[in-house]
């Protein structure tokens, strides 16, 4: 177990409210916070997780440069808790996904040959198939990028032999095409392997893995695996340290994105289904635009090391004009992407488009759908699935029930409605102020909308209070550093021991993500397996 | 208990059991073939969220019987089908959608909650497969027009996707490797390379087996499963393909069906699937094939349709003319993949003679996800082996385990039982089975 610690808190100056360029760093007048101590860690049997379509296309970035950078058609991800990290542990590749994986291969191999990119990629370049000693050079620097470990002497062995005879067939070029989808097509490529080193700890090349996954999105570079090679992982104050260097390091942007995305399902604004007759602002580009602004919005303050809760109050975003069309504010760039201020009516990443159009239908609105992401994502209170055998029609739109809250009431008369209703459809009427793809509204069908209700006791006049009362819910951090959890270790187990004690290490550092990421990735928890 | 195991696909298939109960007697794939000579092939066509029973169950029985509103897109086709209604999974409906859509095509309960649920069996796809697609090039050819999703399991946690992408399928069943019968194209060079290569990867997969923990050594069977077969599509590949008449090279589909208004070319995209789907038998490159015309649940937009496809169902008010449309929509689908099939001959009759072709969806009504009633159909009757041109109603809310059971012995799978405890059968539906 470790010790309390006693640290600077990273970022002193959030109260001054400035923009993303501060500096980060303490100085020995911060305050300083207490950490409570972690729990006693429960090892658990290791798990394969296979990569996610995402982590694949950094990998392979990873392995063989930007050249090699082919969008490819992979198997869909299958989530499980709703992450695709967690299902990557769960379920096993179908034969199509075989199949998908020979061809991306392939693809992407073919990709490296014609971009001229192979010879870079070579650490040793050999005169011709026998020149063994130089091949098997460069097979382990290859090697050691896709397994993410050095190679075994009888892997690179078994390589080598597969490239010398390919090599002697059809020239060393095509040998070393082949043995790039062969790396591609490893299973110990493929998946993160997590055997452990027999005593109960991640090896230091696994911690790395999981946590260069984690903090980057991608698996570690050459610089990272020299590091963990040379042993300088295995102290705790060395280990300390590098995760410092981590955090500093601009690629953390891609880790808290591809987490917020995972956590939030905003891959599925690549493709928004909303019907262009009705919202005239639905456009192809509408979702992947509402995308980048949540993402750069909640990346800034996990940057700037802001408290993580602004996330659903701040009223600074970053938008298109086409955003900005949509939001009724004037663009902050003629062309592109600029930071704004936007009306106090709408609160942090629930005002986003994001948001408000993923969770509506293709034709209108659906207060149950918005409500529901609130009470199960945002608060870990999952909501079961209507009774299969009852009849959900609710009334078409008519004068006695011109709103939708007034036509839903319906829900929440009936007894075996309400249950779960009474739960997702009040936070939910707290947004009927937009529409399907988040324009502001203040009437539907000729009546004045009404967006006051309550959350668990607490009064909310319109969406920007609902955001300010959730922000305080004290379920709210336990529920994030859950999440978080699930993301980091793929697991479906989450030791309410330890997730507690994230959400209080989460406080205590003023609720700012990347200290909270150094404690987790440091955390006996993190790294504990079951010896086999 | 003896079981069937045609391949080693045993490890993920035998962990909790699944539905079929074969014979333990050595099976020959001989027998799944027509007096005929050609081979007899499956095919399952499903949609998700169900029909509007009240306006799909024919008048009358037998071979006298008036089809249906919702059934007279498939007009043309009532003398080569047979509609079977009053049908009932008989499983507790603790999941919309999902209880349903597993029980029907695994024969058993799905095992989890609506949270988080796998089925305890292989669908049935994939147990003909196991059985009659070893000879071929695919085991199955899958596909998805709205959805990736097929509602195909190999077993627990391991989903099975299909083609979405028209063209993809056919640069796989078609395109560089493929040679038309009777023409001595050159072999592809690349396919021994290929094969080298996964003979490494297997390496692996076998090397890393050993090393973790019995749940992922099922999932890392399944993966070596998946590479085996295509190593051995690869050497087939090499040798002279059989020397069919009906098959020759389809033509290309279009490379991109993009969306119009919003919504998704569903009928296009349906149709160059069922063309490629159907010279795909007729080459023998597979005796199996699922095409899932979109997934249970799903929320597609139709052409002309006011809201997405699930959300009609539970919010259309009065008669619900969209959702009845939507499911006149996909019956021309199905009309559509009849013809396909039939307009390619195989001896004295065509493909859908020698196909046995399934097609259902996982509930009936959709708003109150009803489990009796539930929708259907049978085609071709794969040589003979079931009646064609019938309408067979049950009155007494007959198990659907029965009617597999039939669909499943009419391929001469040798089992003696389908499904699992209460849902159990061990015999197929006299009613479908007599003429």
């Amino acid at each position: 177990m470790m010790q309390p610690r006693l640290r600077p808190v990273l970022l002193a100056v959030l109260a001054l409210g400035c923009g993303n360029d501060d500096p980060v760093g303490g100085t020995d007048t911060d305050p300083v916070v207490v950490v409570p101590d972690e729990p006693t860690a429960v090892p658990v049997q290791p798990l394969l997780r296979r990569l996610t379509s995402a982590q694949y296309a950094a990998s392979v970035v990873t392995l063989l440069g930007p050249a090699a950078d082919a969008s490819v058609r992979l198997e869909p991800d299958v989530d499980e808790l709703g992450f695709a990290s967690v299902g990557a542990g769960v379920n096993a590749v179908s034969a199509l996904g075989v199949e998908r994986y020979e061809d991306a291969a392939a693809q992407i191999a073919d990709r490296v040959v014609a971009e001229g990119a192979l010879v870079d990629l070579l650490a040793c370049e050999p005169t011709g198939p026998a020149d063994r000693a130089c091949a098997d050079e460069a097979i382990d620097a290859l090697g050691r990028r896709a397994y993410r470990r050095p190679l075994e002497a009888d892997e690179t062995a078994a390589l080598g032999d597969l490239w010398q005879v390919l090599a002697e067939d059809h020239g060393t070029e095509t040998a070393w095409r082949d043995l790039i989808t062969t790396l591609l097509q490893s299973p110990w490529f493929l998946y993160r392997v997590e055997l452990g080193d027999g005593a109960g700890q991640l090896t230091d090349h696994e911690w790395l893995t999981r946590t260069s996954f984690l903090l980057f999105a991608a698996p570690p570079d050459d610089a990272m695996l020299d590091r963990a090679d040379a042993g300088e992982l295995s102290d705790p104050k060395d280990r300390a340290a590098f995760v410092d260097e981590l955090l500093d390091d601009p690629r953390l942007d891609a880790g808290v994105r591809a987490f917020v995305t995972e956590w939030w399902h905003l891959e599925e604004l690549q493709a928004l289904d909303k019907d262009p007759l009705i919202f005239g602002h639905a456009h192809p580009e509408l979702g992947p635009a509402a995308l980048e602004e949540t993402l750069t919005v909640v990346s800034d303050i996990v940057l700037g090391d802001a408290d993580f809760r602004d996330v659903l109050t701040t009223n600074r975003s970053y938008i298109d004009p086409r955003l900005a069309a949509l939001y009724e504010v004037p663009a902050p760039a003629l062309d592109g992407f600029g930071w704004t201020e936007l009306p106090r009516s709408r609160p942090g990443v629930l005002g986003h488009a994001s948001f408000l159009a993923l969770h509506a239908h293709a034709t209108r609105t659906s207060a149950t759908d918005r409500g529901l992401f609130v009470r199960s994502t945002l608060l870990c209170q999952p909501i079961p699935a209507p009774p299969a055998d009852i009849d959900t029609t609710i009334p078409e739109p008519n004068e006695d029930a011109p709103t939708l809250r007034d036509r839903l009431a319906v829900h929440l008369e009936s007894p075996s409605c309400a249950g779960c209703h009474a739960l997702t459809d009040p936070i939910g009427f707290a947004f009927e102020q937009f529409d399907g793809v988040g324009r502001w509204r203040t009437t539907e069908g000729g009546a004045t909308i009404d967006p006051s209700g309550e959350l668990d006791g607490t009064a909310f006049a319109d969406a920007a209070e609902l955001a300010g009362v959730l922000r305080e819910e004290p379920i709210l951090l336990p529920c994030w550093s859950t999440s978080l959890w699930h993301y980091a270790t793929g697991r479906i187990e989450a030791p309410l021991a330890t997730t507690d004690w994230m959400a209080e290490a989460w406080a205590a550092e003023g609720h700012a993500l990347r200290p909270l990421l150094r404690e987790l990735v440091l955390s006996d928890a993190f790294s504990a397996v079951e010896a086999p | 208990m003896n079981r069937f195991v045609p391949s080693r696909r045993g490890l993920l298939r035998g962990m909790l059991g699944g539905s079929a109960v074969f014979l333990g007697l050595p099976w020959l794939e001989a027998r799944a073939t027509c007096d005929t000579g050609f081979p007899k092939r499956f095919g399952m066509f499903t949609w998700g969220n169900g029909n509007l029973p009240d306006r799909w169950t024919p008048q009358g029985s037998g071979v006298d019987y008036t089809l249906s509103e919702q059934l007279m897109p498939l007009a043309a086709w009532q003398s080569r089908m047979t509609v079977c209604t009053g049908l009932e999974i008989k499983v507790p409906n603790t999941s919309p959608h999902w209880s349903g859509a597993v029980a029907l095509l695994t024969g058993q309960e799905l095992d989890g909650d609506d949270d988080s649920w796998t089925v305890r069996a292989p669908t049935i796809d994939e147990v003909i497969a196991d059985a009659i697609g070893g000879d071929t090039l695919y085991r199955s050819v899958l596909v998805g027009v709205a959805d990736a999703e097929t509602f195909s399991y190999q077993g627990p946690n391991a989903p099975n996707f299909g083609e979405t992408s028209p063209f993809a399928l056919y640069e796989r069943l078609f395109g560089s490797t493929f040679r038309e019968p009777g023409k001595k194209g050159v072999v592809d060079p690349s396919l021994g390379r290929r094969r080298s290569v996964l003979d490494a990867v297997m390496g692996d997969l076998d090397r890393l087996s050993s090393r973790v923990s019995a749940a992922d050594r099922v999932r890392l069977e399944a993966h070596s499963d998946a590479v085996r077969d295509l190593e051995q599509r690869l050497a087939r590949l090499e040798e002279d393909p059989p020397d069919l008449a009906a098959c020759e090279r389809p033509s290309t589909p279009d490379e991109d069906y993009p969306d119009i208004d919003g919504r998704q070319q569903l009928s296009a995209k349906c149709r160059a699937f069922a063309d490629l789907v159907a010279m795909s038998l007729a080459c023998d490159q597979t005796r199996v094939f699922n095409i899932s015309h979109h997934r249970p649940l799903s929320n597609v937009l139709f052409p002309g349709a006011t809201d997405g496809h699930h959300n009609l169902t539970h919010n259309e008010g009065g008669e619900q003319p969209e959702v009845h449309d939507a499911t006149l929509a996909v019956m021309e689908e199905l009309a559509y993949l009849y013809e396909a099939l039939d307009r390619i001959p195989e001896g004295d009759g065509s493909v859908l003679d020698h196909c046995m072709v399934l097609a259902c969806s996982e509930i009936s009504e959709g708003r109150t996800h009803r489990l009796d009633e539930v929708p259907f159909i049978l085609a071709g009757g794969a040589c003979g082996s079931i009646g064609m041109g019938r309408h067979v109603r049950s009155d007494g809310r007959e198990n659907v385990n029965k009617a597999m059971f039939s669909v499943l012995t009419a391929l001469d799978l040798p089992i003696t039982s389908w499904g699992a405890e209460d849902t159990e059968v061990t015999g197929g539906w006299d009613q479908l089975e007599g003429a």
